[in-house]
C-alpha cells in the first residue's frame, strides 16, 4: 500500500494510505484515549472517547472517530483540543451514569479528566458500557461463547440462556479485555472461576505455576494440532501451556540459536 | 416437534445468511423457537449457540417463549399513539386479562405493541394474525375479539 505523510498534534507521521489515525498516533507514541478498542481486533467506534479533530489543510477539522478514520496523504490531526477534551468529558459523563461502577480503564480517564457522573444512574450497579469488546474478543481469540443478548435498554452480554456456556473455553480474553472490569475472573487453587464455571488450570510445564485451563489447551490442540508432548511440530516451541513468563525466557534463549542475519 | 426442527433445518443450506430464515420458519411453526431448535441449528450451520441466542433475542417477531394461537399487535406509533393506543391496549387488558408481552392463560393471544404498522390514517391500528384493524374504539373491542376468538 501507498505510503503516506500525515500530522498528529504537529508531528509528521509515516504511515499507508487506509491506515487508522488511532494505530498511527499509537506507532508515533501519541496515545488516544478508546475504551472499545484493542489492537488485535477491529475497531468498533461505540465509545467515543478516541475523537480527534481532522481534515485537509484550508478545509476546516471535523470531529472524527480516530480508530476507524483512515489516513490520507496531507491529512492533519489534533487529538487534544480544549473542543475534544470538552466532548470527552461529555462523553465520559454519559458513560459512568450508564456504568456507575465501571473501573479499569473507564475509571482511568474519569479521573484524567475529573468526571463524576452527574446525573442519576438508572442502574447504580452496573459496570458494562456494552462497548462489545469482549464479544469480539471471544469471537477470534476464544470460542464464540458470548454474544450481546436482547436489545435496547435490556440489552446486555451474556451466555446463551444466561447459563454456563458448554462452549466457554475458560480463556478469559474477554475479562483481559474489558475496559471496566465488568467480567469476574477469579483463580485460587489451580481453579479459575468465569461466567459461573470452574476450570481447572494446567502447570507451567516450565516453572509449574497455574496458567491455561485445561479446556483451553485441548480447544487449541483440537484447532490447531499443537502437541506440547511429541517432537518434530511447530507448536512445541510455543507450548500454550508456557506461561507468558517462561515463554519470554525461552524465547530468548531460542533466539540465540538462530542464525546470524546475512 | 423433533421432525420439525430436523425438516425446517435441512430446508437450508449451512451457511450463516439462512440462520434468521430458519429461525422464522420455526415462530411459524411452533408459535416460538424452542431450545431444542436453536440446538440443531447451531450444530447443522456451525454458528455458536450464543450469537444464535443473541438473534433470537434481538429480534421482536421472534420469541423463546410459546406465543398465543392469536397475536394482537397494538401500533403504538406516534399516530396511533396519539389517538389512544394506550387506551386500547387498558381496553384489552379488561377484556382479555393481558398486557403486552403477555400470553392468555388459555393460549388464545398473545398481546404485543409494534412500533408502526404504516397504516397512520386509520389509527388507532389494531393487527391480530394477518388481519388489520383501523379505528379502533374501546367500544369495539369486544366485538373483534369474539370474532377471532371463535376461530
Amino acid at each position: 500500500m501507498r505510503s503516506i505523510t500525515i500530522t498528529i498534534n504537529g508531528i509528521e507521521c509515516a504511515c499507508r494510505a487506509g491506515d487508522f489515525v488511532k494505530e498511527v498516533a499509537l506507532a508515533h507514541g501519541i496515545a488516544i484515549p478508546s475504551l472499545c478498542h484493542h489492537s488485535a481486533l477491529p475497531g468498533q467506534a461505540c465509545c467515543r472517547l478516541c475523537i480527534v479533530e481532522a481534515g485537509k489543510p484550508g478545509k476546516g477539522k471535523s470531529v472524527v472517530t480516530s480508530c476507524v478514520f483512515p489516513a490520507e496523504a496531507g491529512l492533519e490531526v489534533e487529538t487534544d483540543t480544549e473542543k475534544i477534551r470538552r466532548l470527552r468529558t461529555n462523553i465520559l459523563e454519559l458513560l459512568l451514569d450508564r456504568a456507575p461502577l465501571g473501573g479499569g480503564a473507564l475509571a482511568g480517564f474519569a479521573s484524567e479528566y475529573g468526571v463524576t457522573d452527574p446525573y442519576t444512574p438508572e442502574h447504580p450497579d452496573e459496570k458494562c458500557i456494552l462497548c462489545g469488546l469482549c464479544v469480539k474478543a471471544c469471537e477470534k481469540l476464544g470460542n464464540s461463547a458470548i454474544s450481546t443478548m436482547m436489545r435496547g435498554i435490556e440489552k446486555k452480554v451474556g451466555t446463551a440462556r444466561d447459563l454456563p456456556a458448554e462452549d466457554c473455553i475458560g480463556c478469559a480474553a474477554c475479562a483481559k479485555v474489558c475496559p471496566t472490569g465488568k467480567i469476574a475472573c477469579t483463580e485460587a487453587g489451580g481453579v479459575r472461576t468465569i461466567w459461573e464455571q470452574e476450570f481447572a488450570l494446567l502447570p507451567c510445564p516450565v516453572c509449574g505455576k497455574p496458567h491455561i485451563t485445561g479446556r483451553e489447551y485441548d480447544w487449541l490442540k483440537a484447532r490447531f494440532g499443537a502437541d506440547g508432548d511429541a517432537g518434530g511440530t511447530p507448536f512445541d516451541a510455543f507450548d500454550p501451556r508456557i506461561c507468558p513468563e517462561c515463554r519470554r525466557r525461552t524465547s530468548s534463549a531460542h533466539a540465540g540459536t538462530l542464525p546470524a542475519s546475512p | 416437534m423433533k421432525e420439525d426442527i430436523e425438516r425446517i433445518v435441512a430446508l437450508y443450506p449451512p451457511e450463516r445468511r439462512f440462520a434468521l430464515a430458519a429461525m422464522q420458519d420455526m415462530q411459524r411453526q411452533f408459535n416460538y423457537i424452542p431450545a431444542e431448535g436453536l440446538d440443531a441449528l447451531s450444530a447443522a450451520m456451525g454458528i455458536p449457540i450464543a450469537q444464535l441466542y443473541s438473534m433470537a433475542t434481538f429480534y421482536r417477531a421472534l420469541s423463546l417463549k410459546p406465543k398465543g394461537r392469536h397475536i394482537i399487535k397494538i401500533c403504538d406509533g406516534t399516530a396511533c399513539h396519539i389517538s389512544g393506543s394506550e387506551v386500547l391496549a387498558a381496553a384489552l387488558h379488561d377484556a382479555i386479562g393481558i398486557r403486552p408481552g403477555e400470553v392468555t392463560e388459555d393460549g388464545a393471544f398473545s398481546l404485543e405493541t409494534v412500533n408502526c404498522l404504516g397504516s397512520c390514517a386509520v389509527a388507532p391500528v389494531m393487527l391480530i394474525d394477518d388481519t388489520h384493524f383501523g379505528g379502533v374504539t374501546p367500544d369495539r373491542l369486544a366485538a373483534i375479539i369474539e370474532e377471532v376468538g371463535a376461530k
